[in-house]
C-alpha cells in the first residue's frame, strides 16, 4: 500500500496547494475555510522571509562571485563542449593528433566572415581516411579527407554562385593554412536569404 | 656526454604532467592548455575537489588542466588538450609539441610512450 506523507489540513487540502497560491488572492474556498486561512497567514510570513532572504543574497557583496570566476566557469564549459567530437587527423611516430569539430567549425566561420553577403548557419564536418598509397611511407600516409557540409544565408540581391565560389575558395585556403590538411569536399547550401 | 638521468623513483605522473604542460606552453603557436572541470575545482579548493574522484593517481595517472600523464612499467604516456594560434598551422604546432615532449620525457629516464595531442580550439591570439 502506498503511503501518502503529504501534510494535509483539516479540510483535506495539502499544504503544497495552499503554498502554490500564496501570491494570489484567496480562492472562494480559502475565504471561508479557517484551516486554509490559518495556513495562509503562516505561509505568508514564510513567503515574506523567503523574499527578504533572496533579496538580501542578491545584494550581499559577500555572495558575489570573485572577479574572473564566472569567466573561469565559462572557459571550462566551452572546453567541455570542444572535447565533444574530435577527428583524428594524423598519426605520427609519437602518437596521434586529433582536432575538435568545434575548432574546424570556428576556422570555417572565421573564413566566412571575410565574404560579404554571407551569414554562417550550421556546419557539419565528417572525416574519411584515405587508404595508403603504395608510394607513401611516412607517418602522414593515411591522409584524412574532410567532407564539409556548410549551410549559409545569403544577402538578397548578391550574385549567389559567384559569392559561394568565393566562400568555397576562402575555406579551401583557410584549412590548409590553419590546420595543415587539405580542405577536401566543401558542400555549401544557401538555405535562406536575408535583407541587407 | 649524455644528460644525467634523474632517479626513476622521483619521477611520478604529476611531474610528467607538469613537464608536458610546460613544454607545450613553451612551443610557439600554443595559446594555452584547455581547462578541465578537475583543474577548475582544484583552484577553488580541496573541498570542491574532493567531490570528484580525480585528479588522483589510483590508476597511476595524473590529470590537471589540459594534461593527463600516466606511467606504466617505466613508460610515460601523455594526453594533452591544447588551443593553438590561428597564425600558425595547427598540425605543425602539434607535431612540434609531440616531439619536444618525447625528448623531455626521455631525459627523465622514463621511456616516452604515446603522446596524444587534441587540438580543441584554433583562434586568434588575444590582443
Amino acid at each position: 500500500m502506498a503511503l501518502e506523507d503529504v501534510p494535509r489540513l483539516g479540510c483535506g487540502r495539502s499544504i503544497d496547494e495552499v503554498w502554490a497560491g500564496i501570491d494570489q488572492p484567496p480562492t472562494g474556498h480559502e475565504e471561508h475555510c479557517q484551516y486554509c486561512q490559518t495556513a495562509r497567514t503562516r505561509l505568508q510570513r514564510l513567503q515574506e522571509a523567503t523574499v527578504a532572504l533572496r533579496e538580501s543574497d542578491l545584494h550581499d557583496p559577500e555572495l558575489k562571485p570573485r572577479p574572473g570566476l564566472t569567466r573561469a566557469i565559462m572557459d571550462v564549459a566551452r572546453a567541455e563542449v570542444r572535447r565533444g567530437n574530435r577527428l583524428l587527423v594524423r598519426t605520427t611516430d609519437h602518437g596521434t593528433i586529433e582536432i575538435s569539430e568545434q575548432a574546424l567549425d570556428s576556422l570555417i566561420r572565421i573564413a566566412a566572415t571575410a565574404i560579404p553577403g554571407i551569414h554562417s548557419r550550421r556546419c557539419r564536418i565528417d572525416i574519411r581516411t584515405l587508404p595508403n598509397s603504395p608510394h607513401e611511407t611516412t607517418s602522414t600516409a593515411r591522409a584524412p579527407r574532410l567532407v564539409i557540409n556548410f549551410r549559409v544565408a545569403a544577402a538578397a540581391g548578391i550574385d549567389i554562385p559567384k559569392t559561394v565560389d568565393a566562400l568555397r575558395q576562402k575555406i579551401r585556403t583557410a584549412i590548409p593554412a590553419g590546420i595543415g590538411i587539405d580542405a577536401g569536399t566543401i558542400n555549401i547550401t544557401v538555405e535562406d536569404l536575408y535583407d541587407v | 656526454m649524455s644528460d644525467p638521468y634523474l632517479p626513476g623513483s622521483l619521477i611520478n605522473s604529476q611531474l610528467i604532467a607538469s613537464l608536458a604542460a610546460r613544454t607545450a606552453l613553451e612551443t610557439p603557436g600554443v595559446l594555452r592548455l584547455e581547462p578541465t572541470l578537475e583543474g577548475f575545482l582544484a583552484r577553488l579548493g580541496p573541498a570542491a575537489l574532493r567531490s570528484l574522484r580525480h585528479p588522483g593517481s589510483q590508476d597511476g595517472s595524473y590529470r590537471h588542466d589540459g594534461v593527463t600523464a600516466t606511467i606504466n612499467d617505466g613508460t610515460a604516456r601523455v594526453d594533452l588538450d591544447i588551443a593553438t594560434d590561428i597564425a600558425y598551422t595547427a598540425l605543425t604546432v602539434a607535431e612540434a609539441v609531440q616531439q619536444r615532449i618525447h625528448e623531455n620525457i626521455s631525459h627523465t629516464g622514463l621511456t616516452p610512450g604515446r603522446i596524444h595531442i587534441h587540438i580543441l580550439s584554433i583562434e586568434p591570439r588575444p590582443e
